[in-house]
C-alpha cells in the first residue's frame, strides 16, 4: 500500500458541508423537538392525538437531520450511508411494532388504571 | 441538585463523595482492597524496576496497531473475567454456607458470610462484568486481531477510532473496578431490575456506577462495530471476494451489524433511566405517566441481540478450528454463511421471551415463542455442518480442538434447554429458577470455550510460539469438569424449585447439590491455576515452541499465510487471494513459501496519545457523574471535545516504511513481532505540537 496524503478539504463529504444547511438543520430539529416538549407538558391534546403529534414531529426532526445535517442522498459519496439508514427501517418497524403489540395486550392485564387514563384523554 | 431528592450530604467540590465511603469495616472488601493494592504495587514496581514505562507507552498505550489493540482488549477482558470469576466463587460459596435455618453466620451476615446487600452487589457485578467487560472485549479483541489478517488488510479502516473504542471500554471497566473500593455497585442485577434502579429504591451510587460504566463502555463497543463493518466491506485485498471470506470474518460482519443496531437501544434505555435519576423525569416510574415495563422491553431489545453478538463470533471460531484439526474444508460453507445471517436476523424478533411472564397476551407470547424456536433451525444447520466436517476427517485433538468440541457439546445442552424455555407454559413454570441460570450459562460457556480455543489457536500467529499443550489440556479438563459439576447440579436445583439470586436458601434438601456446585467451582479454581501455569511455561519454553507461518500445519484461512509472529505491517506485499481457504490452496499449489519479488512503501498509522487521554477523561466524566461532582464531569467532557479538536490538527498521521526497509526486515527474518521494541511509528502529536 503506497503512502498517500490528500488534502482533507478535498474529501467529498467535506465538500458537501454547508453552514446554511447545518444552521437550518439545527434550528429545524430543535424547533420540532421543542414543540413536542411543549405539547407534552401542556397536556392540550387527547392521548391518541398526542401520540400522533409527537410521532409526526419526531419524523420531521429526523428528516431535518437526515437531509440538512447528515446531507444523505443517493450520490456516490453518501449512497452507503443512505442504504445503511434504509436497512435500519425494517428493524425500527419490527421493534416499535412488536413493542406496541406487546403493550397493547399487556395493559388490559396489568395496567387497568392506565387504560382508564387513556380513555379519559388525560395523562394524569 | 434540586431536581431530585438525594439522601446524604452533597458539596460542590466533592459531590456525594465523603471519606466514609472509602473507609471500610467489611473484611471481604478490605481483603479485596489489600489484594488489589499489593498486586498493583507489584506490577508497577516490576515495570519501574525493568524500566519498561517508555516501552509500554511507546509500543502499547499510544499504539494504533490493530493487533496490539486486540491484545489489549483481550487482556482487559481476561482480567475482568478473573474478577467476575471471583464474584461467582463468592456467590456459590455463600449459597452453600447459607442453606437452612441452622446455617451459621459470619462477618456480619446472619447466614453464610455475605450480608444480603453485599451479596446482591456481587451477583450484579458478576453478570455485568462477565457479559459486558469480559466476554465482549475478548471477542472484540479477537475480531480486531484476526479479521484484518483474514481479509489481507494492513489495519482496521479507522485505526484511531479503534484505539478510542478500546480506551472507552477500559474506562467503563475502570468504573466497575472503582466501585469495589469507592462506594457501592448496583444491587439491582446486571439487567437493572426496574423500578429497583430508580432513585427512591436505590438512593446510593451503585446504580449510577452500573449505568455509567455500561454507557461509556458501550459507546466504545458501538464505535468498534462501525469500524469492523467498514473494514470488512471496504478493506478486503484483491481477490478476496465476498464468498472467499473466511467464516470467522462472516460471523464478525453479522455480529457487528447486530451490535451497531442494538447497542444504541441500550444507550437510550440507560439515558432515560439517567433522566429519571438525575433530572427527576418519570420514564420508568410506576406513576406520573411513566411505564416501568418500558425499561425491561428496551433493555431486552438490546439484550437478546447481544446474546447473538456474543455467540456468533464463537460459532465463527468453532468453524475455523474444526476444519484445521479435521484436515478437511468446512462442510457447507454457503449454508454456514446463510445460517449466520439467519440467526442475526431472527435475533431481532425474540427478545420478549426474556419476560414471557410479564403478562402480555397469548398471541404475543406465541409469536415470540415460535420466533425463538426458529433460531434452532440455522443453529442446527451449523451443528450438522460441524459434524459433517468432523466425519471421516483426520482428527487431531490439540487444545484448540478440545475447546471447540466441548463448545459444540455445551451448545447442544444450552440449545435444547433453550427450546424448553421457549415454550411459554414451561417458561411460566421454571421462570426465575436456577434452571434458567444454568441454561444461559451453558450458552455463555459456549462462548467461553470458544474464546479459550481461539486464544490457543491464534496465540502462535500473534506471538510466534505455541502455548504449552500439556498445561493447556489440563486447563480444558479442569474447566470442563467444573462446568459439568456446577451446571448439572444447577439444572437439578432449578427443577427442585430453587430460585435465582438467593443469599439465603430455606430448603436444607438442596445442600448436597450446592456442595456439588462448590466442588465444581473448586475445579474452576484449579483450571485458573493451570491457565497461569500454561502462560508461564509457554513463555519460559518459547524458544522450543516457535512456529512458522502455518502454526498448526493444516491451517486453511488466509491469516496462516502471514508470518508468525505477524509483523507490524501484516503483509510485506498486498496479498492477492485466489480461493476460499487461501492457505490450504497455496499449500496445495506448492506456493506456501513464495516471497514477493518487489516491495512497495507501506504506510502505517502513527501512534497517538489522544485515545488513552480520551479514555482517562471519559473515566473522569463517569466518576464525576456517579458522585455528582458536576465540575469534574463538565471539565472532563469539555476536555474530551478539546482533545478531539486538537487531534484533528495533527494532519501527518501516517508513517511510511520504505520498500528497502521492508525488504531488509523480510530477508533477514528480523523479529518485528508484537512484543519487539523500537518498531512503533512516532507519536503524531509529538511531531505536530512539540
Amino acid at each position: 500500500m503506497p503512502a498517500h496524503s490528500t488534502d482533507p478539504l478535498l474529501h467529498p463529504e467535506v465538500r458537501q458541508a454547508s453552514i446554511l444547511a447545518y444552521g437550518a438543520g439545527f434550528v429545524a430539529s430543535t424547533v420540532f423537538m421543542a414543540i413536542a416538549l411543549v405539547i407534552t407538558l401542556g397536556r392540550v391534546l387527547p392521548y391518541l392525538g398526542l401520540l400522533a403529534a409527537i410521532s409526526a414531529l419526531a419524523m420531521l426532526a429526523l428528516l431535518a437531520q437526515v437531509v440538512l445535517l447528515f446531507r444523505l442522498d443517493l450520490s456516490e459519496t453518501q449512497l452507503w450511508k443512505t442504504v445503511s439508514l434504509a436497512l435500519v427501517i425494517p428493524l425500527f418497524v419490527l421493534s416499535i411494532g412488536l413493542t406496541g403489540w406487546m403493550f397493547h395486550t399487556l395493559y388490559p392485564r396489568t395496567m387497568l388504571h392506565f387504560m382508564a387514563v387513556q380513555g379519559s384523554g388525560s395523562m394524569m | 441538585m434540586s431536581l431530585v431528592h438525594l439522601q446524604g450530604s452533597w458539596t460542590p467540590w466533592l459531590g456525594r463523595l465523603t471519606l466514609s465511603v472509602i473507609l471500610y469495616h467489611n473484611g471481604i472488601v478490605d481483603g479485596a482492597f489489600v489484594f488489589a493494592a499489593v498486586t498493583g504495587i507489584v506490577i508497577l514496581g516490576v515495570i519501574t524496576y525493568y524500566r519498561k514505562w517508555g516501552y509500554l507507552i511507546r509500543e502499547w498505550i499510544t499504539s494504533l496497531d490493530h493487533k496490539k489493540i486486540g491484545v489489549m482488549y483481550i487482556l482487559i477482558g481476561l482480567v475482568m473475567m478473573f474478577r467476575g470469576f471471583i464474584d461467582a466463587l463468592m456467590i456459590r460459596t455463600q449459597q452453600m454456607m447459607a442453606d437452612g435455618p441452622d446455617s451459621p453466620g459470619h462477618l456480619q451476615a446472619l447466614h453464610g458470610y455475605l450480608p444480603p446487600y453485599h451479596f446482591d452487589q456481587i451477583y450484579s457485578s458478576h453478570g455485568t462484568i462477565m457479559i459486558l467487560f469480559a466476554v465482549t472485549p475478548i471477542l472484540v479483541g479477537l475480531m480486531n486481531l484476526i479479521v484484518p489478517l483474514q481479509i489481507g488488510a494492513r489495519d482496521m479502516a479507522f485505526p484511531y477510532l479503534n484505539a478510542v473504542s478500546l480506551w472507552l471500554t477500559a474506562a467503563g471497566a475502570g468504573l466497575v473496578m472503582a466501585s469495589l473500593f469507592i462506594g457501592d455497585f448496583s444491587h439491582a442485577g446486571w439487567i437493572g431490575l426496574i423500578p429497583l434502579t430508580e432513585l427512591p429504591y436505590s438512593p446510593g451510587v451503585g446504580v449510577d456506577y452500573w449505568m455509567w460504566a455500561i454507557q461509556i463502555g458501550s459507546v466504545g463497543t458501538t464505535l468498534g462495530t462501525v469500524n469492523l463493518i467498514a473494514t470488512i466491506v471496504k478493506m478486503r485485498a484483491p481477490g478476496m471476494t465476498w464468498f472467499r471470506m473466511p467464516i470467522f470474518t462472516w460471523t464478525a460482519l453479522s455480529t457487528n451489524i447486530i451490535g451497531l443496531t442494538a447497542f444504541p437501544v441500550l444507550g437510550v434505555a440507560l439515558a432515560l433511566l439517567g433522566c429519571d435519576r438525575y433530572l427527576g423525569t418519570h420514564f420508568y416510574t410506576a406513576g406520573l405517566g411513566g411505564n416501568l415495563m418500558l425499561f425491561t422491553d428496551l433493555f431486552w431489545i438490546w439484550g437478546h441481540p447481544e446474546v447473538y453478538f456474543l455467540v456468533l463470533p464463537a460459532f465463527g471460531i468453532i468453524s475455523e478450528i474444526i476444519p484445521t484439526f479435521s484436515e478437511r474444508p468446512l462442510f457447507g460453507y454457503i449454508t454456514m454463511v446463510a445460517a449466520t445471517f439467519a440467526i442475526a436476523g431472527i435475533s431481532w424478533s425474540v427478545w420478549l421471551h426474556h419476560f414471557f411472564t410479564m403478562g402480555a397476551g397469548p398471541d404475543v407470547n406465541g409469536f415470540f415463542s415460535v420466533a425463538t424456536m426458529l433460531v434452532g433451525i440455522p443453529t442446527g444447520v451449523k451443528v450438522f455442518n460441524w459434524a459433517f466436517t468432523l466425519y471421516r476427517g483426520r482428527l487431531r485433538f490439540d487444545t484448540p480442538m478440545l475447546w471447540a468440541v466441548g463448545a459444540v457439546f455445551l451448545l447442544l445442552v444450552g440449545g435444547l434447554t433453550g427450546m424448553m424455555l421457549a415454550i411459554p407454559p414451561i417458561n411460566y413454570t421454571i421462570h426465575n429458577s436456577v434452571f434458567v441460570v444454568a441454561h444461559f450459562h451453558c450458552m455463555v460457556l459456549v462462548v467461553a470455550f470458544s474464546i479459550f480455543g481461539a486464544i490457543a489457536y491464534w496465540f502462535p500467529k500473534v506471538f510466534g510460539f505455541r502455548l504449552d499443550e500439556h498445561n493447556g489440556k489440563r486447563v480444558f479438563a479442569c474447566f470442563s469438569l467444573g462446568t459439568f459439576l456446577v451446571f448439572a447440579a444447577m439444572f437439578a436445583l432449578g427443577f427442585m424449585g430453587m430460585t435465582r439470586r438467593l443469599d439465603y436458601l430455606a430448603d436444607p434438601h438442596w445442600k448436597p447439590l450446592l456442595i456439588v456446585e462448590e466442588i465444581g467451582v473448586f475445579f474452576y479454581c484449579v483450571a485458573c491455576y493451570y491457565f497461569f501455569r500454561m502462560l508461564h511455561v509457554s513463555i519460559r519454553d518459547r524458544a522450543k515452541n516457535r512456529v512458522g507461518a502455518d502454526a498448526w500445519g493444516t491451517g486453511r484461512s488466509p491469516e496462516w499465510i502471514a508470518r508468525s509472529p505477524v509483523p507490524f505491517y501484516n503483509f510485506a506485499a498486498t496479498p492477492h487471494f485466489n480461493a476460499l481457504d487461501e492457505a490450504a490452496w497455496r499449500r496445495g499449489q506448492g506456493l506456501s513459501d513464495v516471497a514477493p519479488r518487489d516491495y512497495e512503501p507501506i504506510a502505517t498509522p502513527k501512534n497517538t496519545i489522544a485515545p488513552p487521554l480520551i479514555g482517562a477523561l471519559a473515566f473522569g466524566f463517569g466518576f464525576g457523574m456517579v458522585w455528582r461532582i458536576w465540575w469534574m464531569a463538565g471539565l472532563s467532557l469539555i476536555a474530551i471535545i478539546g482533545v478531539v479538536i486538537l487531534r484533528s490538527f495533527a494532519t501527518e498521521t501516517e508513517h511510511v516504511i520504505s520498500a528497502e526497509q521492508i525488504r531488509s526486515m523480510e530477508t533477514t527474518g528480523s523479529s518485528v513481532g508484537i512484543v519487539t521494541d523500537h518498531i512503533s511509528p512516532p507519536v503524531a502529536e509529538a511531531e505536530a505540537f512539540l
